[in-house]
């Protein structure tokens, strides 16, 4: 599938050294809409859709921001802390509006699994279904993630 | 068949070619918008060539409007007022942009370009910005991902600032990093040091300017930055002054104290300084030292998570429980505060909780 203007440049912002450090897509050799194709395919294949689990992410990130020195102890089964940074960051396919720099990190004590997501993840999973790419500083492998939020 | 594959190849690299060459004409024949002039508050002119964004061609003129994305369109911080000129709204300015704002004529002067003659209103403070190059001089390991970095302005220069303000670094490019990016950081050291500044810069995971500070900055290397910024400073009351920092939002609180240690205060305060465990508490004998400068004031670093080993017998917990200690009179403290949205946010509702006014209440959330 050939790329459009749009992912072009969004591809572009997504490089190294545009937004951040190692830039969004990683040792990933895929085009941004095969990572975003093949991600989207495990989801359905899992049940799950990107607004869901943005929300369930956003849910976290929020409970655990209020608490803001502490790991907050959430539904008695998830460990959820937020770390945040001076400095906002914009969105690589030019969105409106910067998110901050803050980075949740999410245990799930029932079955061992940890995540970490920063809040501009959550806006690229819930608006483009962009999980990063293999081998980027915050890539998120949607099965991990759908394991750790629901399991 | 291979000839005529390359016949074609050759043929559309000509129009392309061409087409290049037009556009270059055009671009400087077309879009020559001759010199045009700069209003400023309806008091100063200024004159530069049209074309360029007006956020870059004040920039020009050494008159530096705060940037935090160096004019991509993606920070909303370039806000001025525009009276006459500078074409309409753009599609990306829009969000960036409150109903109040959009009514009073407020453009981001990134996206505004300069065509015509332009009429703007910017505030008096912004003439006191510049652009300042400095020599790194001393790099303190303050925790193990907090750096001081004192920043020695060359040629003489001195900068007029006031304690709490900040500045926006301008990073080099690095390693695989082309561009240059500016990011803002509390100034640290006190205004009376005009001809040098400390920064206390956190290092933030992925962070392009902060990896450069602390991966790539050493002693003697000359680094650009403008400023100053900001509206977060001491006001001159009477009234009883409540601190309260974490991580390094240290940073301004530090430079009003040294501040004040040179002028003299007589006002009650006290700093509360929140961290996780002991290796995140840094420049407490420095803090500590004040009690003795300063007639009433008291340094209290409240530690959340105390690990065993750390033999920790101060504060612990969130220092919001031990305000009312510190709190004599609600209706006469104000209370300034720097560190996460969290933090300001829940030291913000037990403030006004006991009484405190939330217009007394100053806060820098790490923007």
């Amino acid at each position: 599938m050939k790329p459009t203007s749009k992912e072009l440049t969004a591809t572009q912002r997504m490089q190294p050294g545009v937004i951040t450090l190692s830039g969004f897509l990683g040792s990933d050799t895929r085009a941004l809409n095969e990572i975003i194709a093949d991600d989207a395919a495990m989801l359905e294949r899992l049940g799950h859709d990107p607004e869901e689990l943005a929300d369930r992410m956003e849910y976290f990130t929020r409970t655990s921001w209020s608490s803001y020195l502490d790991e907050e102890l959430i539904e008695g089964k998830y460990k959820a802390q937020t770390d945040v940074y001076r400095g906002k960051l914009p969105c690589p396919y030019g969105h409106a509006g910067l998110y901050r720099k803050a980075i949740t990190r999410l245990t799930n004590m029932q079955n061992g699994i940890s995540v970490v997501w920063t809040s501009l993840n959550i806006h690229l999973i819930k608006a483009h279904c962009f999980f990063e790419g293999r081998g980027s500083a915050f890539r998120i492998e949607p099965e991990t993630l759908v394991k750790a939020l629901f399991e | 068949m291979f000839g005529t594959i390359i016949k074609d190849i050759a043929v559309l690299a000509g129009i392309s070619g061409i087409l290049a060459i037009l556009l270059v004409i055009a671009e400087r024949f077309l879009n020559d918008y001759g010199d045009c002039r700069i209003n400023i508050n309806g008091k100063r002119d200024i004159t530069i060539k049209g074309g360029n964004n007006l956020l870059a061609s004040l920039g020009e003129k050494e008159i530096f409007l705060p940037s935090a994305c160096g004019g991509r369109g993606s920070c909303g911080t370039c806000k001025c007022k525009i009276t006459e000129g500078g074409g309409p709204l753009l599609p990306t300015e829009k969000p960036f942009l409150s109903k109040a704002e959009l009514e009073d004529s407020i453009r981001l002067a990134c996206q505004v370009k300069v065509k015509t003659d332009v009429f703007i209103q910017i505030p008096e403070s912004i003439f006191n910005i510049r652009k300042y190059t400095s020599t790194i001089t001393e790099i303190i390991d303050y925790t193990y991902d907090i750096k001081g970095i004192t920043f020695k302005l060359e040629d003489g220069e001195e900068i007029d600032f006031k304690a709490g303000q900040y500045v926006q670094l301008i990073s080099e490019p690095y390693a695989k990093m082309k561009q240059r990016v500016s990011r803002a950081y509390s100034i640290s050291s006190k205004p009376e040091d005009r001809n040098s500044i400390q920064l206390i810069i956190r290092l933030v995971p992925e962070g392009i300017c902060t990896t450069w500070v602390h991966n790539y900055l050493k002693v003697g290397d000359r680094v650009n930055f403008t400023g100053p910024y900001g509206d977060f400073y001491l006001r001159d009351t009477n009234a009883d002054i409540i601190f309260v920092a974490g991580g390094s939002g240290k940073a301004p609180i530090k430079s009003i104290l040294e501040h004040l240690a040179v002028v003299g205060i007589e006002r009650k305060m006290t700093y509360f300084f929140g961290a996780r465990t002991l290796k995140d508490l840094y420049l407490t004998d420095e803090m500590k030292a004040f009690e003795k400068i300063f007639p009433d004031f008291r340094y209290e670093p409240v530690l959340s998570q105390p690990e065993s080993g750390d033999g920790w017998q101060g504060k612990t917990g969130y220092v919001m429980p031990y305000f009312k200690d510190a709190i004599r009179d609600p209706k006469n403290t104000e209370a300034y505060l720097c560190g996460s949205p969290g933090m300001i946010n829940a030291v913000c509702n037990a403030l006004t909780d006991l009484g405190v006014a939330k217009e007394k209440i100053y806060y820098d959330s790490f923007g």
